[in-house]
C-alpha cells in the first residue's frame, strides 16, 4: 500500500469537522473490507484515511419515534444477532447472512455495503423493499433522503465528500412488515449475487396492498420494480398474477452478460426470485 | 505512528507506518508468522486472528485499527503443558495436509465453539466458510471440529 495518514476521530461531531476540513483529500474507512482491497491495488491514495469503525454514534440499533434505527457503523453479524431486528425486519437477518463469511460479516458494516454501491450489494434489495431512509451529516447539518436516493451508479452514491452517513431508518409503517430475501450465487459462501432480490407486502381483505419488489446486481444500481409492483398492487392473491409480475420485473431490469452467467440466464433468474420473494412474504403475511 | 495493543494476553507496541496491516504487523514486526499470507484481500482466510474474540481478517485491518484491542493468534492457543483441544484434534484427525490454513481454520472454529458449544455440522461448515483449503476437501476438519467440542462440553 502507498503511505497515508491515519487518523481516529473519537466522535461524530469531530469526524464530520475532519472531513469538513480535509476533504476532498480524505477518504473514510469503516470495516475495510471493501475499501483496504481498493486502497491495496489503487495510485490513488488520499493524503488521509479517516477510521469510523468505532465511533460509538455510528453503533446500536434502536426502536425511535419514527422507525428502526440502525447505526451505519453496524456490523453485518450485529444484524444477524439483534432482538429488534429479529423481531421487525427479520429479512435483514436472512439478507446480512449471504454476505462473504464469518470473517467479513465481523468487520463489514451496513453504512460500508450501501456507500460502496455495488449493484450486488446484498443489504440492498431488503432495506429498499422495507423503503428505508439514510441520515446523511455534513458541515451544513443533517439531511435524510430516501435510501434509493443514495444510489446513483455502480460505485457512485450521492454523498459528498464532506459528507457521512449516520443511520439507516426503517420507518414505522414497515416495522414488522412481512418481506423475503433471496440471494442466488454460484456458491453458496463467498460468492456475489448473480441476481439477488427481495419483497415486502401487507394483505388487506385478500389483496396486496403496500407491495414493494427490490432487485440487485441486475441494473447500475439496485431498483425497485415499479411496473410489476403496480400490476399487483390492490389485486386478489394470485399465483399465476405472481408468476406474471416475476416476467414484468425482466422487462425492468438490464443484466449484464458476462463470465459468471449469461443475461438471459440472469433474466430467468430475476423472475423466478421475484416470484418466490413475492410468494414467502405471501406465506408470512396475516390473511385477513 | 505508535500502536499498543494486547497480543496473546501480553501488552505491546510497535511503531509502524500507518499503511502497515495488522498481518503484517504480526508477522513483521512480532514474528507471529502463524497467520499466513494468502490472497492478502479477505478471500481466502489464511490470515484469520481474533480481535476481541471475533475472527476477522487481519489482511483487511490497518494496525492503527487495533489501538486499545486484544489480538489473539494461533501462537496464543497452547500452553506449556497442553494444546488447545481443537489443535489437538486436528492432530489426532490428520485434518490438515498442508497446514496452511490450519491456523486460520482453527481460529474460526474457536470463535464459533466459544459462542456455541454444540454446533451442528452446518454450523461448523458455516463458521469457517471463509477459510479455503487446497488440500484436504474439508469432510476431516468438519469432525475434528466437532470432537473439540464434545470434548471441551465435557471437560471445560
Ligand atoms: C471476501 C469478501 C466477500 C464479500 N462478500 C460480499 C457479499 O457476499 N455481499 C456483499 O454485499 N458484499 C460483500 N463484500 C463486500 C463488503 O464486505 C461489504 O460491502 C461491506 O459491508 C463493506 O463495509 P465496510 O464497513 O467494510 O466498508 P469499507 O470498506 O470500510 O468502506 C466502503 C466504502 O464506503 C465508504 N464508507 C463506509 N462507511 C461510510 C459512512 N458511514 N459514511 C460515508 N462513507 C462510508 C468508504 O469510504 C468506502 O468508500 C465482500 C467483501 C469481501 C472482502
Ligand atoms: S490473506 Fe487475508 S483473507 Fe486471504
Ligand atoms: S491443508 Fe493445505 S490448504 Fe488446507
Amino acid at each position: 500500500m502507498r503511505p497515508f495518514e491515519f487518523i481516529k476521530p473519537d466522535s461524530e461531531a469531530s469526524a464530520i469537522e475532519l472531513l469538513g476540513k480535509l476533504s476532498p483529500n480524505v477518504r473514510i474507512l469503516a470495516g475495510g473490507t471493501d475499501y483496504l482491497v481498493d486502497l491495496k491495488h489503487t495510485a490513488d491514495v488520499p493524503k488521509t484515511v479517516m477510521d469510523i469503525s468505532r465511533l460509538p454514534e455510528l453503533k446500536g440499533i434502536d426502536e425511535v419515534d419514527d422507525g428502526l434505527r440502525i447505526g451505519a457503523g453496524v456490523t453485518h453479524t450485529e444484524i444477524m444477532q439483534n432482538p429488534l431486528i429479529k423481531k421487525y425486519a427479520p429479512a435483514m437477518i436472512h439478507a446480512a447472512h449471504t454476505i462473504g463469511a464469518v470473517q467479513t460479516r465481523n468487520l463489514g458494516t451496513i453504512g460500508g455495503n450501501l456507500v460502496t454501491c455495488v449493484p450486488s450489494m446484498d443489504s440492498g434489495p431488503t432495506l429498499v423493499a422495507l423503503d428505508a431512509e439514510v441520515n446523511i451529516v455534513g458541515k451544513d447539518g443533517t439531511r435524510r433522503i430516501s435510501l434509493t436516493d443514495l444510489f446513483v451508479g455502480p460505485r457512485k452514491t450521492s454523498l459528498k465528500s464532506n459528507e457521512l452517513l449516520t443511520e439507516i431508518i426503517i420507518p414505522k409503517r414497515s416495522l414488522g412488515k412481512p418481506a423475503n430475501f433471496y440471494k442466488f450465487g454460484l456458491r453458496k459462501g463467498q460468492a456475489l449475487a448473480l441476481v439477488n432480490a427481495a419483497s415486502s407486502l401487507w394483505i388487506k381483505g385478500g389483496c396486496f396492498k403496500d407491495l414493494r419488489i427490490s432487485i440487485g446486481a441486475v441494473a447500475p444500481v439496485v431498483i425497485r420494480c415499479l411496473k410489476a409492483e403496480k400490476y399487483l398492487e390492490g389485486k386478489k392473491i394470485d399465483e399465476k398474477l405472481v408468476k406474471e409480475a416475476g416476467n414484468i420485473a425482466v422487462t425492468e431490469a438490464k443484466p449484464i452478460d458476462d463470465f459468471r452467467a449469461s443475461q438471459s440466464y440472469r433474466n430467468d433468474l430475476i423472475a423466478v426470485l421475484v416470484t418466490r420473494t413475492i410468494n414467502a412474504a405471501i406465506d408470512l403475511a396475516d390473511k385477513d | 505512528m505508535d500502536v499498543e495493543l494486547i497480543i496473546n494476553g501480553e501488552e505491546k507496541t510497535a511503531s509502524i507506518p500507518p499503511e502497515t496491516t495488522l498481518l503484517k504487523l504480526l508477522r513483521e514486526e512480532f514474528y507471529l508468522t502463524g497467520a499466513k499470507t494468502g490472497c492478502d484481500v479477505g478471500d481466502c482466510g489464511a490470515c484469520t486472528v481474533l480481535v476481541d474474540g471475533e475472527a476477522v481478517n487481519s489482511c483487511l485491518m490497518l494496525a492503527g485499527q487495533l489501538q486499545g484491542r486484544s489480538v489473539e493468534t494461533i501462537e496464543g492457543l497452547a500452553n506449556l503443558e497442553d494444546f488447545h483441544p481443537l489443535q489437538k484434534n486436528f492432530e489426532d484427525l490428520g485434518s490438515l495436509q498442508c497446514g496452511f490454513c490450519g491456523p486460520g481454520m482453527i481460529l474460526s472454529a474457536k470463535q464459533l465453539l466459544e459462542e456455541n458449544p454444540e454446533p451442528t455440522k452446518q454450523e461448523i461448515q458455516d463458521a469457517i466458510a471463509g477459510n479455503l483449503c487446497r488440500c484436504t476437501g474439508y469432510t476431516k476438519i468438519v469432525e475434528a471440529v466437532a470432537d473439540a467440542a464434545k470434548e471441551m462440553r465435557e471437560e471445560p
